[in-house]
């Protein structure tokens, strides 16, 4: 298929799954490592990409949390990013898509400016998270952020749904005029 | 057969709201799903209340798994029977987590039927088809966020309504059997009391300290407009004094006078030297007599006067 959509598959019984997409397959794998120690109640499955759209030869569970990792170093990856985010279906926005922005904590070596990932995340009306994910104890802490935000996209945590969880997550700003 | 640990252990569960499960099964509301059966109802029953108000497909997939826990329950039944204790506790803790499962299932599947149905709500609405402008869609997206806040706001000063009067009812019932002179919830009421007093007059306190605040502002801002409006005074004095001595200055008569002044110096010192040649010119001794000395030497003082 060529465009992603949220909800056309039925869910898996106590699975949740999550996509991440990114250019640096070594630090996706981190990332993927770290979130199948963590503990969690139900059923975890991490696949990774590096862009989309996915081959549709596999037969793959329905996607619950689509993560891009957007790796400040490299405008390859901000590119990358964009033109995968073309194959995403608008319902999939709704608290189901994530940024995340890793390698922020080298301010020397980012060629990517802070505020365009911003506004990139203003613009799809998605959270946007900051991680270097090349540290250990960074890594783990994002791991436990995104199990948890996972459980709540695929609808394991009562009371709390997707939309619920974008409308909590949004600051009460967006980027500022000057950057616009 | 009363299989008693797994009743036990279910009724231990934390957090649960008294109630039987099928009076609640129907209601997909928001409220977590986690039900106790209360009492003396066996495993078996509530399995079966489970699985009936689960109606969406996955309750098919749930049916081999609602199987299998009444085996491991009958089987630890017939264990406590006759066989030795650790088994029957072992397996009796694996009931124990498939019922936690299933019910951790039930909530899952729930919240997941609401999010479909939802959708499914989501997409009837007809969008709008003609094209706006970036800036009107912005608007809406914030007038629809908005209408979710209210709602949520809403819902959760309703269900903090809900909290506070059952908090009353439990206090009613439990106010019969406590004593008003010793027992921690008077103390807590005292001390709430002691702690609202303190408040109160902390609040007084600080407000009558904002309204003298205000009042010394307002001075130092009367004070201040008064200095300004003298400093101003000061300054037009000044400025029309110093235009009226130029004006003065300037005038014509002035000139005039000043011109006459100037002739009379001049005729003065002509007549200064003609009685200074004419005393030299006779040859008198003018040091001896004063007066004659003092117009000798008086030039000098008339061309400084001037």
């Amino acid at each position: 298929m060529s465009v992603l959509r949220p909800l056309d598959k039925l869910p898996g019984l106590n699975t949740a799954t999550i996509l991440l997409v990114g250019t640096e397959d070594a630090l996706l794998q981190q990332l993927a490592d770290s979130m199948l120690k963590e503990d969690c109640a139900s059923e975890l499955k991490v696949h990774l990409a590096k862009s989309l759209p996915l081959p549709s030869s596999v037969n793959r569970p329905r996607i619950d949390l689509i993560v891009f990792v957007v790796n400040l170093h490299s405008k390859y990856s901000l590119q990358n990013t964009e033109e995968s985010l073309r194959h995403v279906d608008a319902s999939f926005f709704l608290g189901k898509v994530c940024f995340l922005a890793t390698g922020a904590g080298r301010e020397s070596h980012c060629s990517i400016h802070r505020h365009t990932v911003v506004k990139l995340a203003h613009t799809y009306q998605s959270p946007l998270l900051y991680c270097d994910l090349e540290v250990e104890g960074f890594r783990a802490t994002m791991a436990q952020r995104l199990v948890r935000v996972l459980q709540i996209c695929a609808g394991h945590v009562p009371g709390v749904s997707a939309l619920n969880l974008l409308s909590l997550l949004k600051s009460s700003e967006g980027p500022s005029l000057e950057d616009l | 057969m009363k299989e008693e640990p797994v009743v036990t252990a279910a009724t231990e569960k934390p957090g649960g709201k008294g109630g039987a499960l099928g009076g609640r099964g129907g209601a997909l509301g928001p409220f977590p799903g986690v039900h106790l059966v209360a009492g003396k109802a066996t495993f078996s029953e509530c399995v079966c209340l489970l699985s009936g108000s689960l109606s969406s497909q996955p309750a098919m997939e749930e049916q081999p798994q609602v199987q299998d826990a009444d085996e491991p329950a009958d089987s630890g039944g017939e264990g406590l029977a006759g066989g030795p204790p650790q088994v029957a506790g072992a397996q009796a803790a694996r009931s124990e987590d498939r019922m936690t499962l299933l019910i951790r299932l039930r909530a899952q599947t729930k919240q997941q039927l609401l999010e479909y149905k939802s959708m499914v709500d989501a997409s009837e609405e007809k969008t709008p088809e003609q094209i706006m402008q970036e800036k009107q869609i912005e608007a809406k997206i914030e007038d629809l966020e908005n209408e979710i806040e209210e709602v949520k706001v809403a819902f959760e000063i309703k269900k903090l309504a809900l909290d506070r009067m059952r908090l009353s009812t439990a206090l009613k019932k439990n106010l019969e059997k406590i004593s008003t002179q010793s027992s921690v919830l008077m103390d807590n009421m005292k001390h709430l009391l002691e702690l609202n007093k303190l408040i109160m007059k902390s609040q007084q306190e600080s407000w009558d300290l904002e309204e003298k605040l205000l009042d010394i502002r307002k001075k130092r801002l009367q004070l201040k407009q008064a200095s300004e409006s003298k400093l101003l005074e000061i300054q037009t004095e000044k400025n029309k004094q110093k235009i009226d001595l130029d004006s003065m200055e300037n005038s014509e008569r002035i000139k005039i006078i000043r011109q006459n002044l100037q002739m009379e110096i001049k005729i003065t010192t002509v007549i200064q030297h003609v009685f200074q040649n004419l005393i030299l010119g006779s040859k008198v001794n003018w040091a001896e007599d004063p007066a004659l000395k003092e117009i000798v030497l008086q030039l000098e003082k008339n061309v400084d006067m001037m």
